[in-house]
């Protein structure tokens, strides 16, 4: 069995459950989101989501795990969310076809990109931010257990940062609504 | 204790990560410097002037972009796409092998379900496979597309152990951070003197761009460069011309007429050079490279009104010049296409190629350097 795709498959069942966990579902929420874990891999949604996105990484995995665990408050706020998504604006175009460099290429021999996740991991502690600084240990670990073949892949994804994207988005519209309603 | 818990963990997530960061970089890959396995000494061919041509058998409506290889045996594989038409839901990657009796039944060898058995994923459609006898091993690569066009192919690896009866289940290569997508494959890969390979792939999102891919001897990517040019080019194919230096010729993906572009490596594959465009016209469709055993350089292309022929090309000074060599196949009835040529130089030095005959079938021809080299009627 290929475990990267094993992964992959299991990990868009889990990440689908906490996409509908998220619904205003009330007592319900527990058991939709289970529900559509298990709908998500027998009915193809996981497979979809498998070769639309690619295999997700662990930290969007380990984000949806928290959002089934109902674990309040959610690391992903607006700060991080607004991070992960100007990253993404950067990333995505270069890595994907645009002008020489590739950043992508980093991550299959990445001394440099674990060089500078270091200072990262030493503001996250310095700011308390234990459970992210967890999230990057987990990334990590997975990458050493030879999971991912580039690192990128298990730092970050398409999804991920589509989901920045949209709590960046939501963020907006909200304020533009609020300040609209202010000026009546 | 309740303001002691949160200053524990935060000493022990920091623990936590500085062993996963020494895991992380104990398991960073550090191949040693790449060389290309350099190629054997020119000697001269020792085979009379000859040229056979056959049809592969045919599999379905429609067949495309052929690959050769040849088995341990001595038996040459081939592997191409065929179903109702290019991109249908039924299109499957066909294999055959000629034998001392001419070509064997084709089999289909990696289908839409098949692939996507192996790589838990979606998979609309597949294409353009390339075969490579590595030791007992036979390589399969092809691409499979989940979303949308070309563009989006993703590239699947398969192997066989028993010259092509069956094949492990493909797994795909993990070459771009979404979903593996804008990386395709046409040409075969390069041996390197590590025991791996390097593989000339080819990326067509945003940009059109040849690509190089490094592979450890266990197959896992080590590094991945672009050939970027001024113009989009796509399918580098490449001939190794010592431990560090190589050419790849590549397709001109236009727009308008092009010529054949060329890009050279001088450090086995780590960086990659543009050079001049050839002065060998391309109508935007692939070309094919292989080095003779003369130590001559062959590539077989289109002329520049289309792909109604299948053209031939020698260089005697490892590409710096070229002159115009045969024509293995020409129809003047402007709908015909002969075009995705292979090439492949067999260990008696007999030199094989197979192309897309008019889209409707896979063609064959074998010929020696004398051929090449006869004076044209």
């Amino acid at each position: 069995m290929n475990a990267h795709a094993a992964y992959g498959l299991l990990a868009h069942g889990l990440i689908f459950g906490a996409i509908v966990s998220l619904l205003p579902l009330g007592e319900l929420r527990a058991r939709a989101a289970l529900l559509a874990t298990g709908l998500a891999l027998v009915a193809g949604i996981a497979p979809m989501m498998h070769g639309t996105f690619g295999a997700p990484s662990l930290t969007l995995l380990q984000l949806a795990l928290l959002q089934l665990a109902n674990k309040t408050p959610s690391p992903f706020g607006q700060r991080s969310a607004l991070g992960l998504f100007i990253f993404g604006l950067l990333f995505y175009p270069t890595a994907l076809g645009l002008g020489a460099f590739d950043p992508y290429a980093l991550g299959y021999q990445p001394w440099m990109l674990l060089a500078a996740l270091i200072p990262i991991a030493g503001v996250l502690w310095w700011r308390r931010q234990n459970t992210w600084l967890i999230i990057l240990t987990i990334d990590l670990a997975g990458y050493a257990s030879g999971l991912f073949v580039n690192l990128w892949d298990a730092l970050f994804d398409p999804l991920l940062f589509l989901v920045a994207a949209f709590v960046v988005g939501q963020r907006l519209v909200l304020r533009v609504i609020a300040s609209r309603l202010s000026n009546k | 204790m309740m303001q002691l818990m949160p200053k524990a963990m935060r000493w022990f997530s920091a623990i936590l990560f500085i062993a996963a960061l020494t895991a992380a970089f104990w398991r960073i890959p550090t191949p040693p410097a790449p060389a290309f396995v350099p190629p054997p000494a020119p000697s001269t061919s020792q085979h009379p002037i000859q040229f056979a041509a056959e049809f592969l058998p045919r599999a379905a409506e429609s067949a495309h972009a052929a690959s050769l290889a040849q088995l341990p045996d001595g038996r040459i594989a081939a592997a191409w796409f065929a179903g109702s038409k290019e991109g249908a839901d039924d299109v499957a990657i066909w294999f055959s092998l000629r034998d001392k009796d001419g070509w064997r039944t084709a089999q289909p060898i990696a289908n839409r379900e098949s692939t996507a058995g192996g790589t838990f994923a979606h998979v609309r459609k597949i294409g353009n496979p390339v075969l490579f006898v590595e030791g007992t091993w036979l390589h399969l690569w092809y691409v499979s597309v989940a979303v949308g066009g070309w563009a989006g192919s993703s590239i699947n690896h398969s192997v066989s152990t028993d010259a092509g009866a069956t094949w492990f289940k493909p797994t795909k290569l993990q070459t771009s951070p979404f979903a593996s997508i804008s990386t395709l494959v046409r040409t075969q890969p390069i041996p390197l003197a590590d025991g791996g390979l390097g593989l000339p792939v080819y990326h067509e999102f945003i940009a059109k761009h040849g690509e190089w891919l490094r592979l450890s001897a266990t197959g896992q990517i080590l590094d991945k460069t672009r050939m970027s040019h001024e113009v989009r080019t796509l399918q580098p194919a490449l001939a190794v011309l010592d431990e560090q230096h190589a050419l790849a010729v590549l397709r001109d993906a236009g727009p308008g007429p092009g010529k054949v572009r060329v890009t050279s490596t001088q450090d086995a594959g780590q960086t990659w050079q543009a050079g001049a465009a050839l002065p060998i016209p391309n109508p935007n469709s692939s070309v094919a490279l292989l080095r003779l055993k003369s130590g001559r350089l062959l590539l077989a292309g289109n002329p520049q009104n289309g792909r109604e022929a299948i053209l031939l090309w020698v260089s005697a000074d490892e590409g710096k010049t070229w002159q115009a060599s045969r024509t293995v196949e020409t129809a003047p009835d402007g709908g015909a296409e002969f075009s995705y040529p292979a090439l492949l130089l067999d260990r008696d030095g007999l030199i094989h190629i197979a192309y897309t005959w008019r889209r409707q079938g896979i063609k064959h021809a074998a010929f020696s350097e004398a051929w090449l080299d006869e004076v044209k009627p």
